[in-house]
């Protein structure tokens, strides 16, 4: 086998509880987006279309969902005889066995597996964000610059600075300094949670954290800050472009909403860098002769009869004669029957809305439907 | 009783012109995602059929891109397969002739080597969704070498093709190819035993310029033949116009549900995996099927709309059949039209085909 220059570890074990209802069944990285991806297709593409054919996969939190997706990684291209896609779930040995207990912990947990392919860089990513990216370009600034490691990092506005991890750079791009959603914030380069590591680096400093009692074994808080301690080389990669974290129901929403808004920015449309996802077996859509659909996203497999305004349709969904949807984000095989108005809501994925029923208004927080039901 | 599927792919028609210059009727595209030839794999796989031959056209480029190595059929495996036989020169000559000898013949190890006891052979250019278990159980209890599958039609002036006698208990006494009023249309699918296909082809090896059936026709009295009624939907495909209105059978409700909505027996098909439609303020779309990666600007009716399409603002699509990467212009009107793929309608092109008769336009051409 050849050598690999970077193997990427893809963080999926969280439970995203600032989704309430949309990952009570289903990992975060699991939810629908965008009516036919999952959030972790914009991870996993990342990575095929920056040339990594190596994935892990760390799961822990209703990984059901998200195992079957991914599958074997045939829909990224990522079948691949000497690499691939690896489900890497919480597991036991000689001494019993443990629960992810953090970042960098899971990563600990899992360096057998990366001694495997012996990679030369470890690429470690969020299965949470929504973004496209060329780790490549990442990795060339990585290795130019001799970095044990490199953070890639964004602008964000400086009010909102303390919001994020905030990393602070000298005029080289040396990191001088790490922390955690400062108060007086002397920097705005928020961390993206896109970490390339020198394997070597990256193990032994894993080792010597296990052993710390006092450590919460999280990348962020007690890797950066002892690599930082022991004066070695970590600088930063600017990244410019579209990149969103969707830890909330309103940001989720939003982020949704630029795949219509934005389309500059994050553009699933064209064949640069192309999202790929899992999807299911579906007809195209069919639209009735009373079905007005404007300004909208609608997928394969869809029927519609009502009016839909500015609004996603996820794959599968159904919406009769008579229902007004605006606003609104539909996700796959939810069912919505006659007469409705779902004005800023998200119905979840599978979801039944009996005939005549009212969701969402023009002002207020953006509602979420429904239970998700899964289903093949 | 082990089964074994068998498609013949190696037939074309002189009717569709451009449609088919590059291409056997097995792989036009259909449906906005589909190729007719999905239809008979997905039938298998879905009667759990795990070794498939298809015997391929000369012309076979586009359909070994679209099915591969099998895998949306669950056909990539160890164990049996997809087997792609290359047909005879003659198949995309004779004008429509589904089981020619001379490709059965050239394909004999495939019966020679399996041990299955039936083989079902179809042929692969009728849209249905048809459930081949009952099938292969009536034909096992039957106990007769062949059982061949009918739909009962009203009108057989108007279809071509073959149409069965069928006595009180079932038994094929002729095979027709003329018929008027209700009439027993041959669905271009039958089960034999694989044995006496073996036999068969043995017996005739002579008559290999000769099409199975009609060789099974004259000589109906010394076969015993069984039948199956098929009961569901059968679009059959033999001319443009027919082609045109088997595709906009898929916005009718019932067809939709009984032949693509169907939970337990999916219609499977190559992924391509393009982002969902984008329908943009000024879009209008009524009554039509429109595939993933399209953008629409303009007004689409009764139509059907292949992926990565663009139907630019102002423009016009009516009781028409685009294939993908279509461009249709602004102010472009399109009627009865069926566009190949890649086609180019420039802006304020207007183009009206006539209602039996639709305007076909080439793959690539720009208008």
């Amino acid at each position: 086998m050849k050598k690999k220059k970077m193997l990427a570890m893809l963080l999926a074990g969280g439970q995203g509880s600032r989704l309430y209802s949309l990952t009570n069944n289903i990992a975060k990285p699991a939810v629908s987006f965008g009516g036919k991806y999952r959030i972790i297709d914009f991870g996993l593409s990342n990575c095929v279309n920056s040339g990594i054919d190596t994935v892990g996969i760390l799961v822990q939190y209703k990984p059901l969902v998200l195992n079957r997706y991914v599958g074997t990684g045939e829909s990224w291209d990522m079948d691949v005889p000497d690499g691939g896609v690896h489900i890497l779930p919480p597991y036991a040995g000689k001494s019993g066995g443990e629960w992810y207990e953090g970042t960098a912990d899971a990563i600990y947990h899992n360096i057998d597996f990366i001694d495997m392919y012996s990679p030369e860089n470890v690429l470690i990513l969020s299965g949470d964000h929504i973004y496209k990216m060329n780790y490549n370009l990442m990795l060339e600034e990585h290795v130019a610059n001799n970095s044990d490691l490199t953070v890639s990092v964004i602008e964000v506005p400086w009010e909102e600075a303390s919001r994020f991890g905030i990393m602070t750079a000298d005029n080289e791009g040396n990191i001088v300094k790490f922390s955690e959603k400062p108060k007086e914030p002397d920097s705005n380069l928020a961390s993206m949670g896109i970490y390339i590591f020198k394997w070597d680096t990256l193990r032994k400093a894993l080792l010597e954290d296990h052993e710390n009692k006092d450590s919460s074994h999280d990348f962020g808080n007690d890797i950066i800050p002892k690599l930082l301690a022991e004066g070695r080389k970590l600088t930063v990669y600017r990244f410019a472009g579209y990149w969103r974290d969707v830890g909330t129901v309103q940001s989720y929403y939003d982020s949704q909403m630029d795949l219509m808004d934005d389309v500059e920015n994050i553009d699933v449309f064209t064949g640069d860098m192309k999202v790929f996802s899992n999807s299911n077996v579906f007809p195209p859509q069919y639209l009735g002769r009373e079905a007005n659909i404007r300004n909208s996203l609608v997928c394969n497999g869809c029927t519609v009869y009502g009016s839909i305004k500015h609004s996603i349709l996820g794959s599968g969904s159904v919406v009769l004669d008579g229902t007004v949807i605006e606003d609104s984000i539909i996700l796959p095989n939810a069912w919505v029957g006659r007469n409705c108005r779902i004005t800023r809501a998200i119905i979840n994925e599978g979801a039944v809305v009996e005939d005549n029923t009212v969701i969402g208004d023009a002002e207020g927080d953006i509602q979420v439907f429904g239970e998700t039901k899964l289903s093949i | 009783m082990k089964t074994i599927g068998l498609i013949s792919a190696n037939y074309g028609s002189s009717e569709f012109g451009a449609l088919l210059k590059d291409r056997s009727l097995a792989s036009l595209p259909y449906g906005g995602r589909y190729r007719l030839i999905d239809f008979e794999l997905s039938n298998m796989a879905n009667a759990g059929i795990t070794t498939v031959g298809v015997i391929a056209p000369t012309n076979s480029g586009s359909l070994v891109d679209h099915i591969g190595v099998g895998n949306p059929w669950s056909l990539a495996r160890k164990k049996g397969g997809l087997f792609v036989m290359p047909g005879s020169i003659y198949g995309m000559q004779k004008s429509g002739s589904r089981f020619l000898m001379r490709d059965l013949l050239m394909c004999s190890n495939f019966f020679i080597k399996d041990d299955a006891d039936f083989v079902i052979m179809s042929g692969s250019s009728d849209v249905c969704n048809m459930d081949y278990e009952p099938i292969i159980k009536a034909h096992a209890e039957s106990g007769k070498p062949i059982t061949m599958v009918y739909k009962k039609v009203p009108r057989g002036e108007e279809f071509h093709g073959y149409f069965l006698d069928i006595d009180e208990n079932g038994k094929v006494n002729g095979i027709n190819t003329e018929s008027f009023g209700w009439s027993n249309y041959f669905a271009d699918t039958f089960i034999i035993n694989r044995k006496y296909m073996i036999d068969f082809m043995n017996w005739y090896r002579s008559l290999e310029y000769m099409d199975m059936i009609e060789i099974i026709k004259d000589n109906i009295s010394t076969i015993d033949i069984g039948t199956f009624e098929f009961r569901g939907y059968l679009g059959k495909i033999k001319n443009p116009w027919e082609f045109l209105k088997v595709n906009q059978a898929m916005t009718d409700y019932d067809i939709r549900n009984e032949v693509f909505c169907n939970p337990e027996r999916l219609i499977y098909t190559k992924a391509q995996d393009e982002a969902p439609v984008f329908h943009y303020p000024d879009a209008d779309v009524r009554n039509s099927v429109i595939s993933a990666g399209c953008r629409i600007e303009g007004r689409v009716e009764n139509s059907v709309i292949f992926r990565s399409c663009h139907i630019a603002k102002g423009a016009v699509v009516r009781n028409s059949v685009i294939m993908m990467h279509g461009t249709i212009g602004e102010g472009a009107v399109l009627d009865n039209v069926i566009a190949d793929k890649y086609v180019t309608i420039n802006p304020g092109v207007k183009i009206y085909g006539g209602e039996r008769e639709p305007v076909i336009i080439g793959k690539n051409q720009s208008i």
